[in-house]
């Protein structure tokens, strides 16, 4: 196997004024080297630090990386566009500014009895993955297999095969294990098509992997936000109009994310009006980060929630819950099933906790109490298959093209099966990440895995366990309706019952296959998961240190397939929305543009020192109208309202507005300077 | 990325060491900063030199072998609380498991302009690129010539304890131990090429402290570090994260003294509420 090394742009903006892969090919163990006129992945005009130009492929990782050191390369370095403000300003856009609007909001705004306003900042973050982005690819013959870490192996079975011009079925997709994703791993991405091209060349193996600074230069980012937001409100605390504007600084690549989602989507509002504008900039392109543009819009709206709360005097739970959405007022339509109001009176007890934890505060300590609400997608949707494989020893395996990205599918699909099949846990085998070996699963994206290919094996499963009591009904002389599968059994109304194993053993070597398909998503309804969570903080307002000390965080995402998997996967959106909120950032040159927290003692990812105490509650009432299982996904939604409730909890503790993120100890100094400066101009107008 | 290949001598005792070092070996013993420098090409060498044989490690009474781990430092109950905290609150586990005391004190800076080999004043530029750029995690005292900020929480103990260094040449305090870079010379310490830290003599102290403000609650350099130590009716205070090298401050007042950069101002509030803190604890 030969190892891939990249050349990429030390500069933000430039372009290439000659390169010669001539001294690389010359160097010692290499087999191949690529330049911008052998792939469209390498440019001759980098527009961001990191842009691929050149490849090599070389015996050793070591020997690739000096190959790629010898190319000869002569740059034109230009000045980088870096400000989003400054981007939309000169319409340096990604795409049409994204609008929307429902009622009146100026009339509205007009007529309200309080109005708040304030720009809330979000800084770019960065997804670091365990794993880095890699590939191996190997040609044999005309057919090529893609061993990689990804989020979807169908997705880069079929952009492979599109890429090369060649038909699906050459191409192989396989990944078993991988070590996350968090968005960024849902496409091919241009070391794999490196790694297929040297492949291609040398006709060797070739791998592809990513360094920790490579991935955090070139493999994506949850994009900064700039929201510029105002609400309004009757006295009685109706909000009746939001108005959102919303730079997304998106960089040279990618999507601007739904930041105004939640504005949109939260509350029963008649009049709210968005414009999200994504700016292209001289910055890495951004990828999907684990519920994008909601994490970003939700700490805007429920930090701007609980401003309005506070100039209502109201309490910041009542509030919300008077503005509870009954219906999608989007598509005018509604939900297939919501519980939040449920969430809500399930957060009452965390809430209550206020005004003993305030008490307790002392010294330069302050403690408070701040709560912020969630919604997301989480539906899932067709198609998925899965095959459920019931074998002669009554031994089952599941086999379907999806993957599991590190948050319990296997176990799920494993549950789900064994439950439908009335079998133990441990007589049940899960088979993902091959697409030549199982049928097509959807993306483990958006939430999305236990709702789609759940009901898939759900489905695969009952088939099977119907040909198993079809077979019993036959060879044991009974009838079928009186036959059913309980606790790894097949029971017969008489009182007579048979182990599975032996039904099945009655077949020799033949199998049972039963096979499963993801039905449609209820038509004129909208699927969304909801939740809450209560941050408890406290404050050392000589220092600027904030310390989380305890969140509680109540979902609603329908039935609970694995409790112990998905209080994880709470604790993990949660440590990560920590981490968004109080210390990570990429942080540029704010002249060349250069990243300069590209290794993992710059970039300040949390440690288990700073995780709090988390509580987590889940409502675990199945959808009625999605699937026949009535789950929906958890990846995401305990990552959203993380960093607003922090946020409020610290204008709880000590009155100062935290407005943007990650609060470090510079902003939140910042902001009780301000507070302080705001008490100081308030006396003096009333003293 | 260095390419050339390493050779590694293994001297059994200082004597040897030093010869190697004389050669144009580099030191190395825990590697924790050593070697990422080495991979990022910051520090070029032909040959290392492992001198955890030669050097001595353990604390015997007031001296400290420069072989000493953080570890070991942290969990001893025979080294001042300054020392002790400044080690416990340093690095990760696994880094303080591997890293010494003589290593720490000689760290490189983590000025990220500098890590990512900028042509900045310290590799021999004309500019201090965090002046101009971004610059929160940088020096608010020393800062004229370089920016950056003396990343050892352990040296702002050993300074407020008013250590004593021995090498294999000299005997000196750990505050003169420390030079600020200028145009002659970037070194930020004194040491000759062939100068190997052997131990640190660090007498008793009647109360001492050590305060940390980083940005989370491990595994992070000091934005700002604050030791105090009270011994013979007399207060020491010095600083990490401040200014290029540890910051000895003969009064809380000098701290008005600052000259801070738009991006770190608010060290300079952090840090007089932490050395208020630190008079007070060793009052």
């Amino acid at each position: 196997m030969l190892h891939a090394a990249v050349l990429r742009s030390p500069y933000a903006s430039a372009r290439v004024a000659s390169l010669d892969l001539g001294p690389a090919l010359a160097a010692p163990g290499v087999r191949g080297a690529i330049g911008p006129d052998d792939l469209e992945d390498l440019t001759r005009e980098p527009g961001y630090p990191g842009a691929p130009v050149a490849a090599v492929a070389a015996d050793t990782p070591g020997r690739a990386r000096r190959a790629v050191e010898a190319i000869a390369v002569e740059w034109r370095a230009a000045e980088p566009l870096l400000d989003p403000d400054d981007a939309v300003r000169r319409g340096e856009l990604l795409c049409e500014p994204e609008r929307y609007q429902r009622g009146d909001v100026e009339r509205a705004l007009a007529e309200a009895d309080v109005v708040v306003e304030a720009e809330y900042r979000t800084a770019t973050v960065l997804h670091n993955a365990l794993e880095t982005h890699q590939s191996v690819c190997v040609w044999e013959d005309d057919k090529l297999t893609v061993y990689t870490s990804t989020q979807w192996i169908w997705g880069v079975r079929d952009d492979v095969a599109t890429r090369l011009g060649i038909p699906g079925d050459r191409v192989r997709v396989v990944c078993r294990y991988m070590g996350g994703g968090f968005g960024a791993k849902t496409e091919p991405g241009d070391y794999t098509f490196m790694a297929i091209e040297l492949a291609r060349r040398t006709g060797r193996p070739v791998r592809c992997a990513l360094s920790r600074r490579e991935e955090n230069l070139a493999t994506g980012n949850r994009h900064a936000t700039i929201q510029r937001l105002r609400a309004g409100a009757r006295s009685d605390g109706t909000v009746v109009a939001l108005d959102g504007e919303f730079t997304m600084a998106v960089g040279w690549d990618g999507f601007a994310s739904s930041t105004a989602g939640p504005m949109k989507l939260l509350y029963g509002c008649e009049n709210v009006r968005t414009a999200e504008y994504g700016a292209k900039l001289n910055t890495g392109p951004n990828a999907a980060f684990r519920a994008p543009g909601f994490v970003e819009g939700t700490f805007g709206l429920e930090c701007l929630l609980d401003e309005l709360a506070a100039r209502l005097e109201l309490d910041p739970l009542e509030l919300r819950r008077r503005n509870h959405a009954d219906r999608d007022l989007v598509d005018d339509r509604p939900f297939s099933a919501k519980n939040l109001l449920e969430c809500y009176r399930r957060a009452e007890p965390h809430w209550a906790r206020r005004e003993s934890l305030r008490a307790g505060s002392e010294g330069p300590w302050k403690r408070g109490v701040g709560l912020a609400s969630q919604i997301w997608y989480g539906g899932g949707g067709p198609p998925s298959y899965a095959w459920v494989r019931v074998g002669s020893d009554g031994r089952v395996q599941v086999v379907t093209g999806g993957q599991d990205i590190g948050t319990g599918t296997n176990t799920v699909l494993a549950q789900i099966a064994a439950e439908e099949l009335a079998l133990p846990l441990d007589r049940v085998r899960v088979a993902v990440g091959d697409s030549e070996r199982g049928p097509y699963a959807a993306i483990s994206a958006g939430s999305s895995t236990t709702p789609s290919m759940g009901p898939a094996v759900r489905t695969a499963a009952a088939d099977a366990a119907q040909q198993i009591l079809e077979i019993a009904a036959q060879r044991c002389e009974v009838e079928e309706r009186a036959l059913s599968l309980e606790d790894g059994r097949v029971v017969s109304a008489d009182g007579r019952s048979w182990p599975i194993e032996e039904i099945m053993n009655l077949l020799g070597a033949a199998q049972i296959l039963g096979r499963g398909s993801r039905g449609p998503n209820p038509t004129g309804m909208r699927v969304m998961t909801f939740g809450i969570q209560v941050a408890e903080v406290a404050v050392d307002v000589e220092t600027g240190e904030v310390r989380v000390e305890r969140i509680a965080a109540i979902h609603d995402v329908g039935r609970v397939v694995n409790p112990l998997g998905a209080s994880s996967q709470v604790e993990g959106g949660i440590i990560q929305g920590l981490g968004h909120t109080l210390s990570e950032q990429r942080l540029l040159d704010p002249e060349s543009g250069a990243v300069l927290t590209q290794t993992l003692d710059a970039y300040k990812l949390p440690t288990v020192a700073d995780v709090p105490e988390i509580v987590t509650e889940l409502i675990d009432i199945p959808d009625p109208h999605l699937t026949s299982l009535g789950a929906k996904g958890l990846g995401e939604p305990p990552i959203i309202p993380t960093a607003a409730a922090i946020a409020n909890a610290i204008r709880d503790a000590t009155g100062a507005d935290v407005r943007s993120l990650p609060i470090t100890r510079e902003e939140m100094l910042r902001a009780l300077k301000e507070a302080r400066e705001r008490d100081r101009a308030l006396a003096g107008s009333t003293g | 990325m260095s390419a050339t290949a390493l050779s590694l001598a293994r001297p059994a005792d200082l004597a040897e060491a030093s010869r190697a070092l004389a050669d144009g070996g580099r030191a190395l013993a825990g590697g924790t900063d050593l070697v990422p420098l080495l991979r990022d090409g910051l520090v070029r060498a032909e040959s290392l030199v492992d001198v955890r044989a030669a050097l001595p490690r353990g604390i015997e009474g007031e001296r400290i072998g420069a072989g000493t781990t953080l570890a070991e430092l942290e969990g001893s109950d025979d080294v001042p609380d300054a020392l002790r905290e400044a080690c416990r609150l340093a690095a990760s586990p696994q880094l303080r498991m591997m890293g010494t005391i003589g290593g720490n004190l000689l760290q490189a800076t983590r000025c990220w302009y500098w890590r990512l080999a900028f042509p900045c004043r310290l590799h021999g530029g004309d500019v201090c690129h965090a002046r101009e750029g971004e610059h929160r995690e940088h020096a608010i005292l020393g800062n004229d010539f370089c920016a950056s900020a003396h990343p050892s929480d352990p040296a702002a103990a050993l300074l407020a304890l008013d250590a004593t260094v021995e090498t294999t040449k000299r005997r000196l305090p750990l505050g003169d131990l420390y030079r600020l870079p200028d145009e002659s010379d970037h070194e930020v310490t004194m040491l000759e090429p062939d100068e190997l830290v052997v131990a640190l003599e660090v007498e008793r102290a009647e109360g001492s402290v050590y305060l940390k403000a980083m940005d989370r609650q491990r595994f992070s350099f000091p934005l700002v570090g604050v030791a105090a130590v009270h011994r013979n009716a007399e207060t020491r205070i010095a600083l990490s994260g401040v200014a290029p090298i540890p910051w000895a401050l003969a009064s809380a007042e000098d701290l008005e003294g600052a000259t801070p950069l738009p991006g770190t101002a608010y060290k300079l509030e952090i840090a007089r509420a932490l050395v208020r803190r630190a008079l007070e604890a060793v009052a």
